[in-house]
This record gives C-alpha cells, sequence and structure tokens, in this order.
C-alpha cells in the first residue's frame, strides 16, 4: 500500500489500473478528462496490459464497453454532464444485456447555459436506466468505491452496470492524500471476471434479443431481481474489502451523531463533508443535529432511511440537482420510502450547490435552522435564498 | 450433381422470420457460408432484428450480438477489443446493418469504426429503405423512389434527392478492402466475403438487396432485379483493396435502366424524363467507376500507388487491430 | 361484439378490421379497432380485433372471447387455433370455396364462408398469390351478421381506401350477397394451445439459443413449388438462391423442396435454367 496525494480523477485511474480492466473507451468532457488521459499513460506504459479504444462519441464508448462486455472482458469508461446524457439509450442497453460495466461519472451541470460546475443533475437523470448508483464524497471513498463496485457488479447475483460519481471539481480536480492498496492485495479482492453468461464465439446464442409481450416483462423483472440483490450483495463485499484493506466507508448511507438528533440532513458527495462540520458546531451550540449521507442512491436504501426516521422527526433533504415541476430527487425518494413506515419525519425539498455554486456552511446553517424551526415543508433554492441575505447584507 | 461454387455449410436456419423472396435473407446465409462458425455478429435495429426470430429462438448459427440501431460501428470496435483482450483467435467480427443503421444513423459511428481501423467486417445490407417500419425513405433511397415518407401524387413525384454514395464515404476513409456484393452473383458475392475474411483492418461490404414489399415487385423476382441492376450500372460490382479498384463485373454494354425501374412499383410514376436523368446519372457514375479503375491500375506502376499502411498504431498493436497488409 | 381477424400480411387484416369500426361508426355506433402489434411480415400470420358497441368502449386489451371469428386466408385453419375462445354460438367466417358445413368447428360454433379471393380477384385486386380479399370479407361479414350496415361500409371504402375503391365497393357488394352461413355444428376441431406459456427459467440475460428450424413456415405459402425432376439437371441454382435455406439434395443430388419452411416466393421456379420447378396454388 502506499499513500499518494491524488485527485478524484486519478483515484479512478488507479483503481481502474488495480482492477486490471481490460478494454477501456471513452471520449473526452471536461472534466473528466484527466481520468482518461492517466488510463492512456498507464496502457501507453505497459502497466495497464488494456485494450484502449479510442471513440467518436460518448454514445460509442459506451456501445464499446457493451460489446466488449458480451464477450466477457472487463471494461471500464468515464464521462460526464453531456456526455453522459448522450450515453442515455445506452444505459439501459447495459443493464439490460447485464453487462458489468463500472464507470466513472464526473458529476457537471446540464446546459444550457454552458456551466462546468458540479450538479448531480447529469445522473439524477439515469436514475431509471437499470444502473447502480454510488455517490462518492471523498477521493479516497472513489477509489475504494470503484473497486469494490467490480466486485458487485460482476456478481452472479448482480451482474448489473455501476456509476461511482464524484462532484466537478471539489474532488475531480482537488488533490488530497489517498491510500492506493497494493496490487496483490487487490488481486485476492477482486478475482477475474468468470466467463459465465457470456456470449461464446462458435456458439449459437444471440444477446439480446427479439420478444413480444410473452417474455419481456419476465426480463425486466429479472433486472428488478439483480437490484434487490445489490444491498446483502454489498454488505458482503464491503466486509471483505475492509478485512482487505483495512476500509469501509460504512454502507449505503451513513449516519453522524444522528442517533439523538431532532433534525437530520440527507446529503449527498462532497456537500457531506461541510455539512459535517457545521453539524460538529451545531452541536457545541447545543443543537442536537445529525447528518445522513446518500452513498448508494441506486438502488435506493429504503431499510437504512427507515432506521434513520425512527428517531428523528425532521428530516431536510439536499439535493444538488433539482427537478422542475417537483420535489428534488433524493427528497422525493426519501419521502417515499417512509410513507409506509411507522414513525414519519417531516420531510423537506432543498435544492443547492446547483451548477458549481458553493454549498457554504451557512448555507448548511440556512437548511438546519428551517428544520428545528419548524418551518413548513416546501420546495426551497437555498443558493438563492443565501444570495439574497448577502444581498440584502 | 454439378459441383457446389458456393460452400455448402449452412449457419442460416430455415425458420426464419423474412417475407418470401428477401434478399436480406440470402444476403446473410451467403455472407455467413463465407464467413464460417467462428463469426460474432453484431446486429442492429434493422430487418434481420426480426428475421433473426424472436426469442427464445434465433436463426443464426453463429454468436449474435444487439445493439441500437446507431452503434454498430462502435459495437464491432467493442467486440475486437475484447476478443484481442481476451487472446480470442480466429474470430471473424462483424457489423450487420441495414442501410439506415449504415449510412444515416449510424455513419457516425461506422466512420469512427473506419477511422481507428477496427479489424473488422462492416456489411450493408441495402434495401433502400427503412423497409422494417413500413417503408421510409432513407439516405439510400434512390432518386424518384415511392416510399411512404416520398409519395407520389400532388407537389410529390417520390424521392427528389439521390442516393447516398456510401462507398465513397467510406472509401475517403480508406479501408483495407471494400467491395459491393449482390447476392444476385453468389459466386461474386462468397469470392469476396472470403477474400474480406482472409484480410485484417477495416473491411466494408455494401449488399443491394431487393425488398418485394419494399419495392413492389413479385417475391420471385428478386434475383432477376438484383442481376438487372448490375447490368445496367446502377449497382456495379468492384472492390477496392489497399486503394487499388476493380470492376469484378463487366459484361459488355451496359442494359438500359429501363428494365430495371419498369419492373418495380416504387419507380411506376416515372415519366420518360425522369428514366433518362436517371440514365445519365447512371452512365456518368459508371464511366467514373472506370476510370477509377484505369487509373489506379496505371496511374503507376501497379503496386506501387498504395496506401502507406500499416499505420503507427497498426504496427504497435495497440488499437486492437491485427496488422494490415501493406 | 367482439370481433377477431386473422390474416397473413399483405391480405389486408388490419385494413378490415380498421374499414368495419369505420363502418360501425357511419351506422352511429361506437367502435373500436386495433391490430395485435406483432412484427408484421407478408405472408405471416397477423391478428387484428375490432369492438362494436352502442356505449363508448372501456376496455382496452386484446380480445380473448370474440363473438365473431373472421379468417382471410383457409390456409391458417390448419396453423393456427382460429376458434380459440370463440363464444358458443358465436360465428365463424371463413374465406374459402368450401361450404359451410365443411368447415372443421367445435360444435355450437355458426359457421359461414365466402370465396372472397374468387371475388378480390374478379375485381382486379391483388395478385393470384395475394388476393386483397379485405373487402370482399368484410361485405360477407356484413351479410352473415348485420353488425354493421352495407351502406356504411360503401360509405367507410369511399371514405378512407385510396386504391381501387370502386372495385372494392363491388368486391364488398358480391361478399355482401354470396356468403353462405351454416347453423348445425359438424366434427370438433382441434384446438391446440395458443399463445406459449410464459417460462418461468429465465437466463440471467436475454440470451437466445434454440435454432429457429423448428418454427415452421409453410402456413406463409400461397404457392407450392413442385420439382418435374425428369427435367432436372441438378445445376443447383435453386438452392443457391433460396433465401429461406429451404432446399436440399437427395442422395443423388437431386432437389427436395422442405415444405415445411418454404414461404413460397417462386424464385427457385424463376431462376431455374431448364424450367423444372412450377409453382402451384394450394386448396
Amino acid at each position: 500500500m502506499s499513500r499518494i496525494v491524488i485527485s478524484g480523477n486519478y483515484a479512478q485511474s488507479y483503481a481502474a489500473l488495480l482492477a486490471k480492466v481490460q478494454v477501456i473507451s471513452a471520449y473526452p468532457i471536461t472534466p473528466q478528462t484527466s481520468i482518461v488521459e492517466k488510463l492512456a499513460d498507464f496502457v501507453a506504459s505497459g502497466e495497464l496490459p488494456a485494450q484502449y479504444v479510442q471513440v467518436e462519441s460518448e454514445h460509442s464508448a459506451l456501445q464499446v464497453c457493451i460489446s466488449a462486455a458480451a464477450l466477457g472482458a472487463r471494461t471500464y469508461t468515464a464521462t460526464s454532464s453531456q456526455g453522459l446524457l448522450l450515453m442515455h439509450e445506452l444505459l439501459h442497453w447495459a443493464s439490460g444485456m447485464r453487462a458489468p460495466i463500472v464507470m466513472g461519472v464526473v458529476n457537471r451541470a446540464v446546459a444550457p447555459p454552458w456551466s462546468l460546475g458540479a450538479d448531480h443533475t447529469d445522473t439524477m437523470a439515469q436514475r431509471d436506466t437499470g444502473w447502480i448508483q454510488f455517490y462518492a464524497e471523498s477521493n479516497q471513498e472513489v477509489l475504494d468505491t470503484v473497486l469494490e463496485a467490480y466486485r458487485l457488479a460482476e456478481d452472479p447475483a448482480v451482474r448489473l452496470p455501476a456509476m461511482i460519481t464524484e462532484d466537478a471539481f471539489y474532488l475531480s480536480h482537488t488533490v488530497e492524500p489517498v491510500d492506493v492498496p497494493a496490487s496483490e492485495v487487490v488481486d485476492r479482492f477482486l478475482p477475474p471476471r468468470d466467463a459465465r453468461a457470456v456470449l461464446h464465439p462458435g456458439t449459437v446464442a444471440r444477446l439480446g434479443s427479439f420478444t413480444g409481450p410473452d417474455h419481456y416483462v419476465e426480463f425486466r423483472r429479472e433486472v428488478a431481481r439483480a437490484m434487490e440483490h445489490v444491498p446483502e450483495t454489498f454488505e458482503t463485499v464491503e466486509a471483505e474489502y475492509e478485512r482487505a484493506t483495512g476500509r469501509s466507508h460504512g454502507g449505503p448511507m451513513p449516519t453522524y451523531r444522528a442517533d439523538d438528533a431532532d433534525a437530520v440532513l440527507v446529503t449527498m458527495g462532497t456537500a457531506t463533508t461541510t455539512a459535517r462540520g457545521v453539524v460538529d458546531e451545531l452541536r457545541s451550540e447545543g443543537k442536537k443535529v445529525g447528518l445522513a449521507k446518500l452513498r448508494l442512491f441506486r438502488p435506493f436504501p429504503t431499510p437504512a432511511v427507515r432506521d434513520l426516521a425512527a428517531t428523528v422527526d425532521r428530516l431536510g433533504v439536499m439535493d444538488r440537482s433539482y427537478t422542475f415541476g417537483a420535489a428534488g430527487a433524493a427528497a422525493t425518494e426519501v419521502a417515499a420510502a417512509l410513507y409506509g413506515a411507522s414513525h414519519r419525519p417531516t420531510v423537506s425539498s432543498f435544492f443547492s450547490g446547483i451548477g458549481g455554486r458553493d454549498v457554504t456552511p451557512s448555507e448548511v446553517r440556512r437548511m438546519f435552522a428551517a428544520l428545528l424551526a419548524g418551518e413548513p415543508s416546501e420546495i426551497r433554492w437555498i443558493d438563492l435564498e443565501e444570495q439574497e441575505a448577502k444581498a440584502d447584507g | 450433381m454439378a459441383k457446389l461454387t458456393i460452400p455448402a455449410e449452412e449457419l442460416m436456419y430455415p425458420g426464419h422470420a423474412a417475407c418470401p423472396g428477401c434478399a436480406p435473407a440470402l444476403t446473410m446465409r451467403l455472407l455467413l457460408k463465407a464467413l464460417g462458425p467462428r463469426t460474432v455478429v453484431s446486429i442492429p435495429a434493422c430487418c434481420w432484428t426480426v428475421i433473426a426470430t424472436s426469442y427464445p429462438t434465433t436463426a443464426l448459427g453463429v454468436a449474435v450480438l444487439d445493439n441500437p440501431i446507431e452503434a454498430t460501428g462502435a459495437s464491432v470496435s467493442g467486440l475486437r477489443a475484447a476478443a484481442d483482450a481476451l487472446g480470442l483467435k480466429d474470430v471473424n467480427v462483424v457489423g450487420f446493418a441495414g442501410d439506415g443503421g449504415t449510412a444515416d444513423i449510424g455513419l457516425q459511428a461506422l466512420s469512427g469504426m473506419l477511422e481507428r481501423r477496427t479489424n473488422a467486417i462492416f456489411v450493408m445490407y441495402d434495401n433502400e429503405g427503412y423497409m422494417n417500419t413500413g417503408v421510409q425513405r432513407s439516405g439510400a433511397t434512390p432518386l424518384g423512389a415511392w416510399t411512404t415518407t416520398t409519395p407520389v401524387g400532388g407537389s410529390s413525384g417520390g424521392k427528389p434527392e439521390p442516393k447516398k454514395d456510401i462507398m465513397g464515404i467510406v472509401l475517403a476513409h480508406h479501408p483495407i478492402y471494400a467491395a459491393t456484393l449482390n447476392p444476385s452473383f453468389p459466386e461474386d458475392f462468397v469470392r469476396k466475403a472470403e477474400k474480406a475474411r482472409s484480410l485484417a483492418g477495416p473491411r466494408f461490404l455494401h449488399a443491394l438487396t431487393p425488398c418485394p414489399p419494399g419495392w413492389k415487385y413479385s417475391s420471385e423476382e428478386t434475383i432477376r432485379l438484383g442481376r438487372l441492376a448490375t447490368d445496367s450500372g446502377i449497382f456495379p460490382l468492384f472492390e477496392v483493396e489497399n486503394g487499388i479498384y476493380r470492376i469484378t463485373r463487366k459484361g459488355g454494354a451496359l442494359k438500359p435502366v429501363d428494365e430495371y425501374l419498369r419492373a418495380q412499383g416504387r419507380f411506376r410514376h416515372l415519366g420518360d424524363d425522369d428514366v433518362r436523368r436517371i440514365q445519365e446519372d447512371v452512365r456518368f457514375r459508371w464511366e467514373r467507376l472506370l476510370r477509377l479503375e484505369a487509373e489506379s491500375a496505371n496511374l503507376v506502376n501497379p503496386g506501387s500507388l498504395r496506401f502507406p499502411g500499416p499505420w503507427i498504431g497498426e504496427r504497435a498493436g495497440i488499437t486492437g487491430t491485427l496488422e494490415a497488409d501493406g | 361484439m367482439e370481433i377477431r381477424f386473422h390474416g397473413r400480411g399483405g391480405q389486408g387484416a388490419v385494413i378490415a378490421s380498421e374499414l368495419l369500426a369505420q363502418a360501425a361508426f357511419l351506422d352511429g355506433r361506437e367502435p373500436q379497432s386495433f391490430p395485435f402489434f406483432g412484427v408484421e411480415r407478408r405472408g405471416a400470420p397477423v391478428t387484428a380485433y375490432a369492438r362494436i358497441n352502442d356505449r363508448p368502449i372501456q376496455v382496452r386489451t386484446s380480445i380473448e372471447r370474440p363473438d365473431v371469428v373472421v379468417v382471410l386466408d383457409p390456409g391458417l385453419l390448419n396453423t393456427i387455433p382460429v376458434t380459440e375462445g370463440l363464444k358458443e354460438g358465436g360465428l365463424l367466417l371463413v374465406n374459402t370455396r368450401r361450404a359451410p358445413e365443411e368447415l372443421p368447428a367445435p360444435p355450437s360454433i355458426r359457421r359461414a364462408t365466402v370465396d372472397a379471393s374468387r371475388i378480390a380477384l374478379s375485381h382486379g385486386l391483388g395478385t393470384p398469390a395475394m388476393p386483397i380479399v379485405n373487402t370482399a370479407t368484410l361485405g360477407a361479414l356484413a351479410g352473415a351478421t348485420g353488425i354493421v350496415t352495407l351502406g356504411a361500409i360503401r360509405e367507410a371504402i369511399d371514405l378512407y381506401v385510396p386504391s381501387h375503391p370502386a372495385e372494392n365497393v363491388r368486391a364488398s357488394e358480391e361478399g355482401f350477397r354470396s356468403v353462405r352461413v351454416a347453423e348445425s355444428t359438424a366434427a370438433p376441431l382441434a384446438v391446440s394451445a395458443g399463445r406459449s406459456p410464459a417460462l418461468l427459467v429465465l437466463p440471467e440475460g436475454p440470451i437466445a439459443t434454440t435454432p429457429s428450424y423448428g418454427i415452421h413456415t409453410a402456413a406463409w405459402r400461397s404457392l407450392t413449388p413442385v420439382v418435374h425432376l425428369e427435367r432436372c439437371t441438378r445445376c443447383n441454382f435453386c438452392w443457391k438462391f433460396c433465401p429461406d435455406n429451404a432446399i436440399d439434395f437427395d442422395a443423388h443430388g437431386y432437389p427436395v423442396i422442405r415444405l415445411e419452411y418454404c414461404k413460397g416466393c417462386g424464385i427457385c421456379a424463376e431462376e431455374c435454367p431448364p424450367r423444372t420447378i412450377e409453382m402451384v396454388a394450394e386448396g
């Protein structure tokens, strides 16, 4: 193991190297590019004996991975924002084909207007495509989760693609110390992909196929069932990863000082770090607040959300994305998870950090203040409230 | 019994769901005879999605992968990359797409596959329209042809634009081999497909495949119409290997296009002027092809005017492309 | 009233169902018509549905228990369980030369026949291999059941059939006049199971591995190739050009047409240099 100072993007690249991916295909897009540049270096230097397929679009990048995975290769790609949106059709193909592709996504705002800032709207728009979705808070979590994701995605009970997302610039271009496990350690944790359930040249088989109403729903149900197997499989995978490396990131929804809290804020990605600091400050001021980090968004960790809700009366959910005409995506899902629960806290929906706007401690305090004051649940654009407050001076 | 002039092996099963008289079905049958069982075929949305029958059956005795309509070029690149990464030997990687999935919505991925010099064969079976969706116009629909979206009547007289020159587009990418195929000439067809199989690097085959319901003729005429297309110069049979053109069927004087056009309901509305215009266009293109053949053979010493491949990446084997013969 | 149409791609079953709906609407009733949206291929079996009621129709499903079944192609009687689900006392209407009494049908089913192919051809609709029989059959349906008026059919054809409307109107009138109905019952038809039961165990991905040669496509055929071996030179052109891979050789190298697969396209007959293959109309 070595401890090096690298960006979130390089954490993706190192993870793909350690996973010994066999086929890489990607198309450049800011702020993803350094991931695939680093991988190109690894391949050029001979460190990573992979096929690196240069393509003319993100759409083709994902198709290359789907077709390569169909023959049994371990594949990696990475993209962001518009590139992910262009992939949308193929995201469905990947899950329907049961292709265990792992993809790094740098969360970036969607145009227009053009923006490079951090924003989860790109991946939230893909939440119903049959991909496992992890949102990372740190570069270490990026690297570890990519490695865990390969085990999870290739597990015979799952066999689904997974995306590991990181916030543009807040992780993609932020350098910080990361423990990079030794290759032998990863090899033991992540053996080569097994050759079952793939297309073998020389055999009679058609992967994809065509169906009428008589079989289609059965295949869709299989994908749903695979999703249902993710939580327990992930628990095992993370336990094994911890045994191998000594690190765990706390399952699908780790919490912080939430046990006796009056109000808990649910966050995703890098905003969590700032929010954790604010929780400590508010606690020192005597306010009983806590935090929950939605690390796994698909499948949605309903049991964890219900466990949290059992002890808290007010939940706020911070979406770093927006939904036109409805509450935030994460807020909606949290509320839906609670509908059948015996104890149902109020759920407030906060849009914050949109398009790379900083989620400042002041913004986090604003959200907690609203929760603690028992203000009625409504959709709130925190960035704009904060702007107005500043303007009012 | 006369000696078989094409391989006996059948890798397209009967029971498939093609219309009676379907040339795309015959094209697949002939192609697989030439390529053999160690072939992986990537098929986008097209007639063959359906012809191959529905789950749990398959009409092809080889490994098949479905892909979306616009992505065949990328799919074959992925298959080749995986085959190379996994050490799978002697695998023919083939994309088999309709004219829309090749020359319209599939063009970007095809261009990418040719440019990155993927070691694979891309076959365009050209029934000159979106036939699987019920006969709509494509970029490959010829001038004047009726389709449901280029109706005849009122201000419209069939498709007002000429057919897209896909071979020209492909040849601008300098593939190692490109050829036109016509299932009405099975020996020429199989010879070219076998030649494509024997080469490494990007290869492109353009097959003209008459479609009885789309072209509006009676199913038994499929072979005769295909023959007429070539013998009138509408669809010349030629191949381009490493930049050298060779016309593989020259039967003396071209037949007038009239007979070919009049045999099809989709051209029934054309007047004599229209036919003359089409005839002029065909003659122009045929003579240009003759010149390309002559120039590429005689302009310099045969064999010396060649694309300077294999390219650097092909020599280093980085791109997953086998060495092209130079 | 629920009506199910069985035809083959190219015969106009879907149009027949739509025309029936249009005609019922012109009669002042509430219609609904829709095709089973499978993959329509020329010659392949096709199903379409129509409902006619006096009030707006409150169901959108395929029809499992029809009052009337209309079969546009007699060849389908041997290949498709056309009477499946047909109600007791319901009507089976078939385009065939045969008398209604000769139709195989379960007891308690009323039978009707009309020679719509002959009518269509006599009015110049379609070809002998593929007559366009929908309007003649629709006329027969009106004649046998009265669910729509002949006048409404005429008007619907005028409004919605762009090609040969006058001939189609005359075909429907002749179908209306010449339909024959038998009320008595006949020997029961062996009814096979309908759609394939859903598989309980699926592979983890959509991987099809069963060769298609278990599927027989003989029902797609209107004309059947007959080889006159005495003139055959064993040149194997028929084999070479068959798009259905439906031609084999016997031990002596003579062609054997696998009729379970042959779709009757006629290429073998057309391409045979000594013209030893003849395309013969069936049934």
